[in-house]
């Protein structure tokens, strides 16, 4: 009375969890990507001729600016307030942040001359619902603060 | 002695269990899949915040074509209510009539293949004066939006957008009030 073989027929799992792994890995890059990028809730407008991020410009200081006119900074941009309600606020910040480029390029104790331009561009990320009487006093003390590189950012349209 | 000697002959085969370290990739995998959210790829648009001494573009003297100073225009936008665009008008800087040239309320019908062909034509004669000998150098044209404080930013950005588009490079917009600038 035999019934044939009782050797157990295991399928092999390996290769599947290698390639489950690597899916895993995949969504684990995207996500921390994803958290990088909307650190902060603005909606952008779109823009068929926006051109992306040059990788020589060095690190550009990003402005998140809400509907209300606020610019919002992120964690590693916050001193003692986690937003700039007004635009001499903003500009206080930006020379602040002048100055500290000046002294970390020249090596100076010193401040910065009046007429010198920090290298750093500066990307203003306004939520599309911000009117213009809004974000140009922003963009104003951008001017004021000697930034001359100054670009809009917007989602890359079809 | 025998089945001691057996048991040392036998193949030592470490059994790792590969089922549970499945199920838990699968609820990383299921966990990831449902969370994925990937935003849309950003770019950037350059502009040319202008001098705070900026002045009034029709107060200024009209650039000759023999001048090696670039071609300046203005879009005044008015906006509605509600923050949309009202009306255009595009002037060129100097120009005795104020009225300037109606472009409608549409960008893309109305101002891009209006200052596209302004772009075109002073690229004609930035090139001429390139190929002339001695070779003169013509700046690239400047475009000043002058715009309507109620118009929202998604409006700025699709007329800097059209502008960039028809071909300008120094696009600077500021209020339509002198005195906010």
């Amino acid at each position: 009375m035999s019934h044939g073989s009782t050797e157990k027929c295991e399928p092999n799992f390996t290769p599947l969890l290698d390639l489950v792994l690597q899916l895993v890995m995949f969504f684990m890059l995207c996500a921390n990507f994803v958290l990088e990028q909307t650190a902060v809730e603005i909606k952008l407008p779109e823009a068929i001729a926006a051109k992306a991020l040059d990788k020589n410009e060095g690190d550009p200081i990003f402005l998140n600016i809400n509907s209300k006119g606020q610019v919002l900074l992120s964690r590693n941009q916050m001193e003692d307030k986690e937003a700039l309600d007004t635009p001499p606020e903003l500009e206080a910040y930006l020379k602040r942040a002048a100055k500290r480029e000046y002294r970390a390029t020249t090596r100076k104790a010193e401040d910065p001359p009046i007429d010198w331009k920090p290298q750093t561009t500066l990307i203003m990320r306004i939520d599309k619902d911000t009117t213009f009487e809004k974000s140009y006093p922003l963009m104003k003390a951008c001017r004021q603060a000697n930034y001359s590189k100054v670009e809009l950012r917007a989602i890359l349209g079809q | 002695m025998s089945r001691r000697k057996r048991k040392a002959d036998d193949d030592v085969q470490p059994d790792l269990p590969i089922t549970p370290m499945l199920d838990m990739s699968f609820q990383l995998l299921a966990f990831f899949i449902m969370t994925f959210n990937p935003t849309p790829t950003e770019g950037q648009i350059r502009m040319a915040l202008p001098p705070p001494d900026m002045g009034d573009s029709r107060s200024s003297t009209p650039p000759s074509p023999a001048d090696e100073k670039p071609m300046k225009w203005a879009v005044v936008v008015l906006a509605t209510d509600n923050g949309q665009i009202a009306k255009m008008t595009l002037r060129e800087e100097g120009a005795t009539d104020d009225r300037g040239e109606d472009l409608g309320a549409s960008v893309a019908t109305g101002l891009l293949p209006r200052i596209k062909k302004l772009a075109d034509e002073d690229k004609r004669r930035r090139d001429a004066a390139a190929a002339e000998k001695p070779p003169r150098t013509i700046p690239p044209p400047k475009l000043t939006l002058e715009i309507g404080e109620k118009l929202l930013h998604a409006y700025v950005v699709q007329l800097m957008d059209a502008s960039v588009q028809a071909g300008f490079t120094d696009i600077a917009p500021v209020p339509i009030d002198k005195k906010n600038r």
